[in-house]
């Protein structure tokens, strides 16, 4: 079949040849890295244009079978040996539908940033990523057998330009190759497979090469991956990641012993892998790893400043076509990850999986954004496929925006930071302390009714109407003990406008706070009449009133020898009698007011209890 | 302008203390009215200081529950 293809394309290249512009190829050095299951091929191009025209794309064709398996594809600027770096000065490529073309290809084109003149040059490296390209064979394998993989490609590079000198390596994984395409010029150094150099091919040149090898690298597939990341402005971002993982290796046939596998894991196991290594951000805090029925505590953390690693385990060892879900959830501080620029804010995140070389098929990543963020707007660094949705979650009232952005075929290579830009009113994260205070409140305006509302139904029964008089009469009483200790409050001013005058000696002073007591007391009097004569007049009242009576009584008899104390001091001093005299004057006056304030404290006692 | 780096309005370290600061004064502000309410005759009782006591007790409790659910990871 390839070679076929090979004389189609041969054929039509020979025809169409003279269409494309005239850049040639001078140098290319391809190195395609299979030491992964995500098949990553680096090629560095070297491109002259021989034409006179200015050309600034160059067109890079792939067969349709790979194009659907295709996850990412960069073009940088060549930065000497090593790997092509995903650099910030990358140059645009896009899918292109040039004119004329042979069937079976599709075409991206790579916008060099300054047009090739006649005779100019350029190298740039060219990064193309393809999951599900290593096909296992045999497709389903026991316990025991390691797994073999096939690998197809061409020794030539399909271009539509004619390639002068190129080159070709294969990196294969540290085992056992079982066999390769030898062509001419090809041959292999320890894991490495060269083919080339070839010169002087001709456009959309094809020739087809198989490598079957031995490789035991994790084949973890995640079919599905939802990663949520719950922005809160009171200083967490909290990520969840539910992830629905496969071995996507051969399949595993006949029976799974335990026995074998734990005792010799690499011989009776050697194409599973039980633990995945998450690198999480810095200071991440709260990390949990569970499935469906709960906690799996096969899970180890440890960190430092530059990263937080998360080795995971699932319950059972991973084997070609089992499966297995489960969901890790971490919290960030919010301040390495939320900025304020220009009015907005935007949150920075990294977009995908943060597990090594786990290939992604579908990945969803939703963002919830706080309620009553307005203007959302997202930046990512590859096209995604976006919309919006909005998630009911603790005290929301019309529910949080979500922004949703999936993606398809996923490699590590997406890793990189998309930005989500927002705005966002401070005041409105007052909404919910305000909603619970709100709560709250309403609580205590409830209790407030139930205690003010009068339930009973029969308003005319005589226990309702002894009750609702015994409620006027513990009004009363109540009131007469507020005007009670209103008095006392003002005998104690008394006492300390006279512990005063010993200080001073200002008598016009102390006259004037007796003054002042005597007028308030006396209104205190007037008010405590009409209490008094209502609790007389009273059924209910006639356990209490004697109390009430006897506490007024004293009350009064307190007051009587208050200011007649005040008096005599007040005298005494104006006669200017020393103070050992005054204090043999007033003694037996002092004694009988100390009792009385003892008296009346209890009995004010006695009342409450009652 | 570059961009700044936004924190919460309190930090995050202070939330277990003041959730329990919060809650307790909340909760005395809350026996209090509850003393009220059943110590005082219905005639005698003032509207006014029954919703004040509860208003000061349900912004107490309303940022004392507030903090102790972020204190203890749901953050709202």
């Amino acid at each position: 079949m390839g070679l076929r293809l090979d004389l189609f394309l041969f054929t039509i290249g020979i025809l169409w040849g003279a269409v494309v512009s005239d850049l040639v190829l001078s140098k290319v050095d391809r190195r395609i890295d299979l030491r992964s299951q995500a098949v990553r091929i680096v090629s560095t191009l070297k491109v002259e244009n021989e034409g006179s025209d200015l050309v600034s794309e160059v067109l890079l064709a792939f067969p349709d079978n790979r194009i659907k398996h295709l996850a990412y594809l960069a073009a940088s600027p060549n930065e000497g040996k090593g790997k092509a770096k995903v650099s910030s000065n990358a140059y645009p490529v896009e899918a292109a539908q040039p004119k004329d073309v042979p069937p079976g290809l599709t075409f991206y084109s790579v916008s060099l940033p300054k047009g090739l003149g006649k005779g100019d040059s350029l190298t740039f490296d060219v990064l193309a990523v393809f999951t599900h390209t290593l096909q296992p064979f045999p497709e389903k394998i026991t316990q025991a057998d390691v797994q073999l993989l096939v690998f197809q490609e061409s020794a030539h590079y399909l271009s539509p330009y004619q390639v002068k000198v190129q080159s070709l390596s294969v990196k294969l994984p540290d085992a056992r190759i079982e066999s390769y395409t030898r062509l001419e010029n090809s041959k292999i150094h320890g894991s490495e497979i060269k083919y080339g150099p070839y010169e002087n091919l001709p456009p959309f040149s094809y020739s087809p090469i198989v490598v079957h090898f031995e490789s035991n690298e994790p084949f973890a597939v995640a079919h599905k991956l939802v990663r949520e990341i719950e922005v809160s402005h009171w200083g967490n971002v909290q990520v969840t990641e539910h992830y629905d993982l496969v071995h996507g290796g051969a399949q595993s046939k006949g029976e799974f012993s335990r026995l074998d596998y734990q005792a010799r894991p690499h011989v009776r196991g050697a194409s599973a892998f039980r633990r995945l290594v998450a690198r999480l951000p810095p200071r991440a805090h709260s990390v949990y790893y569970r499935d469906e029925i709960g906690n799996i505590s096969t899970s180890h953390l440890w960190g430092d400043s530059k990263k937080t690693e998360l080795e995971i385990e699932p319950r059972y060892p991973m084997f070609g076509g089992w499966k297995t879900a489960f969901t890790i959830g971490y919290g960030l501080p919010l301040h390495d990850f939320l900025f304020e620029s220009e009015g907005k804010r935007l949150l920075n995140f990294s977009f995908g999986c943060p597990m090594n070389e786990v290939v992604i098929d579908t990945l969803i990543v939703k963002v919830v954004l706080p309620e009553g963020s307005r203007d959302i707007s997202v930046s990512a660094p590859f096209p995604v496929k976006q919309w919006q949705e909005k998630k009911i979650s603790h005290l929301d009232v019309d529910g949080r925006p979500v922004v949703v952005l999936e993606k398809t075929n996923v490699v590590p290579e997406h890793n990189q930071y998309f930005q989500v830009y927002y705005k966002f009113n401070s005041f409105a994260m007052l909404r919910e302390p305000l909603m619970l205070i709100s709560g709250f409140f309403f609580f205590f305006v409830a209790c407030i009714l139930y205690t003010h509302a009068d339930l009973s139904i029969s308003k005319s029964s005589a226990s309702y109407l002894a009750k609702m008089q015994w409620d006027e009469v513990q009004a009363a009483v109540q009131q007469v003990q507020n005007i009670v200790n209103r008095c006392l409050t003002i005998h104690d001013k008394l006492e300390a406008s006279l512990s005063d005058l010993s200080r001073t000696g200002d008598i016009q002073g102390c006259k004037a706070a007796r003054k002042a007591a005597d007028g308030s007391l006396k209104e205190l009097i007037k008010e405590l009449k009409p209490l008094l004569s209502f609790l007389q007049s009273s059924q209910q009242a006639a356990q209490i009133l004697p109390k009430v009576e006897e506490l007024v009584a004293k009350e009064k008899d307190l007051q009587e020898r208050l200011m007649a104390k005040h008096g005599a001091v007040v005298d005494c001093y104006e006669k200017k009698y020393g103070g050992r005299e005054i204090e043999n004057r007033v003694a037996q006056q002092q004694q009988k007011i100390t009792a009385l304030r003892h008296e009346v404290d209890d009995l004010l006692e006695i009342i409450d209890e009652i | 302008m570059a961009p700044k780096p936004i924190t919460s309005p309190v930090p995050d370290a202070w939330y277990p203390t003041l959730s329990v600061v919060m809650l307790s004064i909340g909760l005395i502000v809350t026996a209090s009215f509850f003393i009220y309410e059943a110590t005082s005759s219905r005639r005698s009782r003032s509207l006014a200081k029954e919703l004040i006591t509860g208003a000061v007790a349900s912004v107490f409790l309303g940022f004392g529950s507030l903090f102790l659910l972020l204190s203890s990871g749901v953050y709202v």
